[in-house]
């Protein structure tokens, strides 16, 4: 199972704090010591500027000499701050990162219903990116802002007490701007955002829908409609780029009224000697320094806010709390495999029960086809013999004691479980075969997963691949069919190798002859373990020692393939019926002279092929 | 906008992100406002480029070179060629009067240090507060100028693709993913405008101000200047070097983060089988691995990203002592020293502009790349044909095939030498397992297709010699998975037109189905939720046909649907289907008996071959496929 909770480091804002706390220190100290140097900066240059345009020109190569010293290290110290503290929050992303894998793996059905793949993926990439800004961006700009204003305030302070008073009367008022500022950026870029998904929306219907589009003669009404929505997101667009703009010539104004502060008060007192040539230039220069963190501050704010409300996101999936958890029993020394299903009922949702009642016993290697229809409820139980999902309490057991009981790795591993779309990972054929196997490389291993992918059919077709059983499959990798994804499953569900193998329409996306091939697999794995088959195939269920018929999900036929059809019920008809497509098949195979083209040669080039 | 993050694919390293810590040691302009402004944008534009970046592997190489795009990109910009002036214009202003400015200061201090008087440098101060408001406010109209123009032109650019797409055949849209599409006019033109977004017209003013300073800072003092430029070889050096290796480790990021966006989500999409065979922990280290190169990647950025940034206020401040050792030599006025102070500081914006705008330049011309890709389409839906192609048919038929072959891929014909014909008021039935061609029969009568050989025609004339409006007017037509639009109910019965609600109410009525919507929250004007997930399959079969009676065409092409409804559902549908089809030609791919049994016409269809044609009672005397086929019906239904 996953890390265990007690060692894995705190996925909370608070948590990650106090544990990069070593990183933030020494960027803090850091700092520290180089506001401290631009303060020396300052301080050394208005003796220098002074001693330069005054008389004394004979310290100026000191000073130069010193003035660069204390450049280079304050160069040195300000990137080692900004590593310190940005190390923080690509430590702090990386642990809250894995926190939320770690979770999203103790997850289930329930979970995954309401929050969908991509928002999942949108929540682990932006907002994750909006906490790690306010675990690394943010800290080293509030302590900067708070160190900067100290050293530009100690600069300006010891030049002129009032001067620097005057100076900084507008700007409280710049901090409040650049507040409002930063909320009204904020929903207007929300704004645009929503048109933009708005456009967005429209484009994938028109495409989407485009035979129908077309079929009716409509391009004209969805153009006037797209035409509509883009000129939405023009005038969002723009409305954003307004404000945007404006931001620079309000605060130059409210700057404009310090800069006049500086220059009348200033220069008077520079006239009158009350302060000095180097004093004022200086003074110049750390106003420069003060107003910067000033106005960051607004924005700084804005960037906390937003990764609070990122992290509170993160949270819903941080906090969800997983409905299948180990259960208190000690794993069995020994499994035999004898598997009871006792009055199980299941909904998704209370009002449309899916499950009502059902109840069978499958000895230990005895097989059992689940025949219906679709929706009938067949999939669902295949699911939560395993406990894929929140099975109910006192309805599943092993040998018999509760699944619910058990630890998770016991029941999964005993009863193993493949599902009805295969899922391929990306990465070589052989991995996903010995996808339950620890390592995929050593002899014995190789041996395993060559047997499971010969039993299931496949295994011509993988060495056939570019680089055999090593050959990476997959979103990312060469594309197998349906067929072959479904049995390079069946394989890794065979490679697993549990006391009870539940198979859920594993047929359905294979040919006849390779039907026929991986029934009799199914029948070699029968002679070791227990089977459960879903299927909607009478050939397939027919092979099993017993069938359970499912209708609105209840079993309301049981028996042997003869006693059901003699029986003349469901399953009697969906013989009847598959006998009939059946012989539909061998009169089609036989009756349209298929005029010879180029077709065959196209689709016997490869047996991967994209043949439909 | 979160939704279009895709894992798997590779995206621009947000870096560390937002306004640098600078403490811009600057003369008194308005600090910092502009770099606040311009890093919140290049933040807030990573994350949209993190998803543009996915496309770069899919690439059309169709050799378009730089300026060939930016020719294509003319005819859209040309409309806005005032905006552009004034956006030219205004940057050139905006750079020459922030050359001024610390000429304002030179004067001032200089004049008043000489005449001891104070009301000389307030004036100065004024004169100095005045220009920064002109220049801001200019900088404004540059800005919002160059905005527009990018807005205006994309927006442009994005209804002209959009035009295009509409305009793309069918055979198009088969092949090719939804969402690559959207991106085309959604992301790849945005990287456009953000170009234009981040003031692509302000590289004159740059170039402008760089060159301004150099000479200004030379002129002023030949000899202070010369000094204070003498270390920037120096540094010109540091920065090459940072750059090649920052420009490394950023392509690593990449990589890297496609790596971990593609794990993290097949983690979570292959969650269920990792469950079932309880791998979740190997699972788990896999992406701790992957998660903990990621943040390598980024780590290792991180000290290339902080020497650029400390390297300007280092640079400013060396260059200030430089200046003071020459001082030491040389004497020059105290306003001199203010003056080339600042120009200093402005010397180094432009040459940070610049190079923010060479990556946006790479990412539009790759959007542009991209977009002009596509319109580089060949194929056109409903293509003229040259006059002498068009052939004439008997006008005695509301339709008919002629040795029609056709099919979606080179050398994988669907439909073999098909022919049949119907008569005006005709019901003809399409039948035949599933993959015969059925309803390819119905999408070539609408010419979503071009069919490879043989003729169609559509009441006497060659459907290859209509317009599409002249064409698909003549059809009603109602698919097999109905697909409403956002809207309200009627608007999707009137689909294209503007709704009358008595019209709505009167097919409603005629089909027997209008308590079944009346009595619905809002009624006929109730809200279709996105692909109308809040009608049931039922409902939305019955919208469709009530489509095709308020279109009232003289040819309805029906693709029954084989999901079953319940029993009412089922009966209203039979007796609105009857409606619809009274009087009128029909062309049915058919799987309820019902249907098949009340045709005029049975075509049997396998593998693209008619085999069989006739009535239901001929057909079932022939025991062949049809027969079969209705065995096969008779067994489902009982």
């Amino acid at each position: 199972m996953t890390e265990p909770s007690a060692s894995a480091p705190p996925v909370t804002l608070v948590g990650q704090f106090r544990r990069q706390l070593p990183r933030y220190l020494v960027g803090i100290a850091l700092l520290a010591v180089y506001q401290t140097a631009q303060y020396l900066f300052d301080k050394r240059l208005i003796v220098a500027i002074n001693a330069v345009t005054g008389e004394g020109l004979t310290d100026a190569l000191s000073s130069g000499r010193d003035l660069v010293l204390i450049a280079i290290v304050a160069f040195g110290i300000r990137i080692a701050s900004r590593v310190a503290i940005f190390n923080a929050g690509r430590q702090a992303e990386y642990e809250i990162r894995n926190g939320l894998l770690a979770r999203l793996q103790t997850l289930g059905q329930s979970f995954y219903q309401t929050m969908p793949p991509g928002e999942i993926m949108s929540r682990a990439t932006n907002d994750l990116t909006q906490v790690r800004l306010l675990l690394g961006f943010a800290v080293l700009n509030a302590v900067n802002t708070t160190f900067g204003l100290i050293s530009a305030f100690a600069v300006t302070m010891s030049i002129s007490p009032t001067l620097t008073l005057a100076a900084l009367a507008p700007m409280p008022l710049l901090v409040l701007i650049t507040r409002v500022f930063g909320g009204q950026i904020y929903g207007r870029q929300k704004a645009n955002q929503d048109a933009l998904g708005e456009m967005s929306d429209l484009l994938q219907t028109s495409i989407t829908g485009s035979r129908v589009i077309r079929s009716f003669d409509l391009e004209r009404a969805q153009e006037q409609r797209f035409t509509r929505v883009n000129q939405n997101y023009l005038e969002k667009s723009l409305a954003l780029s307004r404000l945007r703009g404006a931001i620079g010539p309000v605060m130059a104004s409210l700057s404009g009224v310090g800069v006049i502060i500086v220059f009348w008060y200033g220069g008077h007192m520079l006239v009158t000697g009350q302060i000095t040539p180097g004093g004022f230039l200086t003074f110049f220069r750390a106003l420069g320094r003060l107003s910067w963190p000033l106005m960051a501050l607004g924005f700084l704010i804005g960037l906390v806010q937003r990764g609070r409300a990122a992290y509170s996101r993160l949270t819903d999936i941080l906090n969800a709390q997983p409905e299948v958890v180990d259960g208190p029993a000690p794993a069995p020394a020994q499994l035999r495999g004898r598997l009871e299903v006792r009055n199980l009922h299941f909904a998704y949702r209370a009002e449309n029960p899916v499950l009502r009642g059902v109840s069978f016993v499958l000895e230990p290697g005895a097989s059992v086809a689940i025949v219906g229809r679709t929706a009938s409820g067949k999939s669902t139980l295949a699911r939560l013999l395993p406990r894929l999902m929140n099975t109910p309490r006192g309805c599943v057991f092993l040998d018999g004691v509760d699944i619910c009981d058990l630890p998770l790795s016991v029941v999964r591993g005993a009863i193993g479980y493949t599902q009805q779309d295969a899922f391929l990972f990306s990465t070589t054929a052989a991995h996903n075969i010995g996808f339950a196997l620890d390592e995929t490389e050593s002899a014995p291993a190789r041996e395993t997963i060559r047997g499971a992918a010969r039993r299931a059919h496949v295994l011509d077709e993988l060495l056939g691949l570019p680089d055999a059983l090593d050959t990476v499959v997959g979103e990312r990798g060469v594309q197998l069919s349906g067929g072959q994804k479904q049995r390079v499953a069946l394989a890794s569900g065979f490679v697993l190798s549990p006391k009870l193998l539940v198979l859920d329409d594993p047929l359905s996306a294979v040919d006849a002859r390779t039907e026929k091939g991986i029934l009799e697999a199914i029948d070699e794995e029968r002679a070791e373990r227990g089977v459960i088959l879903v299927t909607h195939r009478v050939v397939a269920a027919r092979r099993c020692d017993r069938i359970l018929v499912m209708e609105h999900g209840e079993i309301v036929e049981s028996g042997t393939h003869d006693e059901l059809c003699q029986r003349g019920g469901i399953y009697a008809r969906f013989a009847e019926e598959q006998r009939i497509e059946a012989a539909l098949q061998e009169l089609e195979n036989w009756a349209p002279p298929v005029a010879p083209t180029g077709a065959e040669s196209a689709r016997g080039g490869s047996m991967l092929g994209g043949s439909p | 906008m979160s939704s279009r993050i895709v894992p798997g694919e590779a995206a621009k390293p947000p870096g560390e992100g937002g306004p640098p810590t600078g403490q811009r040691s600057s003369g008194a302009r308005s600090l910092g406002a502009h770099q606040i402004e311009a890093q919140d944008r290049v933040r807030q534009g990573a994350l949209d480029r993190q998803a543009r970046k996915r496309l770069e592997d899919e690439r059309v190489l169709s050799g378009q070179d730089d300026a060939s795009l930016l020719r294509k990109l003319w005819p859209f910009l040309r409309p806005e060629r005032a905006w552009l002036t004034v956006a030219i214009l205004a940057s050139l202003v905006t750079s020459a009067i922030s050359l001024g400015r610390p000429l304002i200061m030179l004067w001032a201090i200089d004049r008043s240090i000489a005449t001891k008087d104070p009301g000389l440098i307030l004036l100065g101060g004024i004169a100095f507060a005045a220009a920064s408001l002109v220049e801001q406010g200019l900088g404004f109209v540059q800005t919002y100028a160059t905005q527009v123009v990018g807005a205006r032109a994309m927006a442009d650019l994005r209804l002209h693709v959009f035009r295009f797409i509409a305009r793309l055949p069918q055979s198009f849209f088969d092949h090719q993913p939804v969402g690559r599409l959207v991106t085309r006019v959604t992301n790849d033109v945005d990287s456009i405008q953000e170009l234009f977004n981040s003031g692509i017209v302000s590289v004159l003013g740059s170039v402008l101000r760089l060159v301004g300073v150099v000479v200004l800072m030379l002129t002023l003092d030949i000899k202070l200047s010369l000094v204070a430029f003498s270390s920037l070889p120096l540094i010109g050096l540091v920065v090459l070097w940072v750059r090649k290796r920052a420009r490394d480790a950023f392509r690593a990021i990449r990589g890297e983060t496609a790596r971990m966006n593609s794990n993290m989500n097949e983690q979570v999409t292959g969650l269920p089988v990792v469950q079932a065979f309880g791998q979740e922990t190997a699972m788990y280290r896999q992406f701790e691995e992957i998660n903990a190169s990621y943040r390598d990647a980024n780590v290792a950025a991180i000290k290339y990203e902080a020497i650029q940034d400390a390297a300007v206020d280092a640079v400013g401040a060396i260059a200030m002592a430089m200046i003071i050792v020459a001082l030491g030599m040389h004497h020059a006025s105290f306003g001199t020293v203010v003056a080339l102070s600042t120009y200093l500081t402005l010397f180094f914006e432009p040459i940070t502009a610049l190079a923010q705008l060479y990556t946006l330049v790479q990412n539009a011309l790759s959007g542009a790349e991209r977009v002009f890709g596509l319109l580089a389409e060949p194929g056109r839906d409903m293509a003229p044909v040259p006059g002498e192609h068009v052939a004439k048919g008997d006008a005695n038929f509301a339709l008919e095939f002629q040795h029609v072959t056709f099919g979606y891929k080179p050398n994988l014909p669907v439909l073999h030498d098909v022919s049949f014909a119907a008569k005006p008021g005709q019901v003809v039935a399409l039948v035949g397992p599933t993959g015969s061609g059925k309803t390819t029969v119905t999408a070539l009568l609408l010419r979503l297709y071009e069919i490879w050989q043989g003729k169609i025609f559509v009441s006497g004339d060659d459907v290859q010699g209509l317009t599409a409006a002249d064409l698909r007017a003549r059809f009603s037509v109602v698919p097999q998975e109905v697909l409403l639009f956002p809207g309200t109910l009627a608007e999707n019965v009137a689909l294209g037109q503007e709704p009358d609600l008595e019209r709505v109410r009167a097919v409603l009525t005629q089909m027997g189905v209008l308590d079944l919507f009346e009595k619905r929250e809002g009624g006929l004007l109730a809200r279709v939720h996105t692909s109308g997930a809040n009608f049931s399959v039922g409902e939305r079969q019955l919208i469709a046909f009530a489509r095709a009676l308020y279109r009232d065409a003289e040819i309805l092409i029906l693709d029954e649907a084989t999901a079953s409804v319940d029993s009412d559902t089922e009966a209203r549908m039979q007796k609105a289907l009857a409606v619809l089809m009274a009087g009128r030609t029909s062309i049915v791919v058919a799987h309820r008996l019902s249907t098949i049994r009340a045709a005029n016409v049975i075509l049997v269809l396998s593998r693209g071959h008619i085999v069989e044609s006739g009535t239901h009672e001929e057909l079932l005397v022939q025991g062949g496929l049809y027969a079969a086929l209705y065995d096969l019906q008779i067994a489902r239904a009982g």
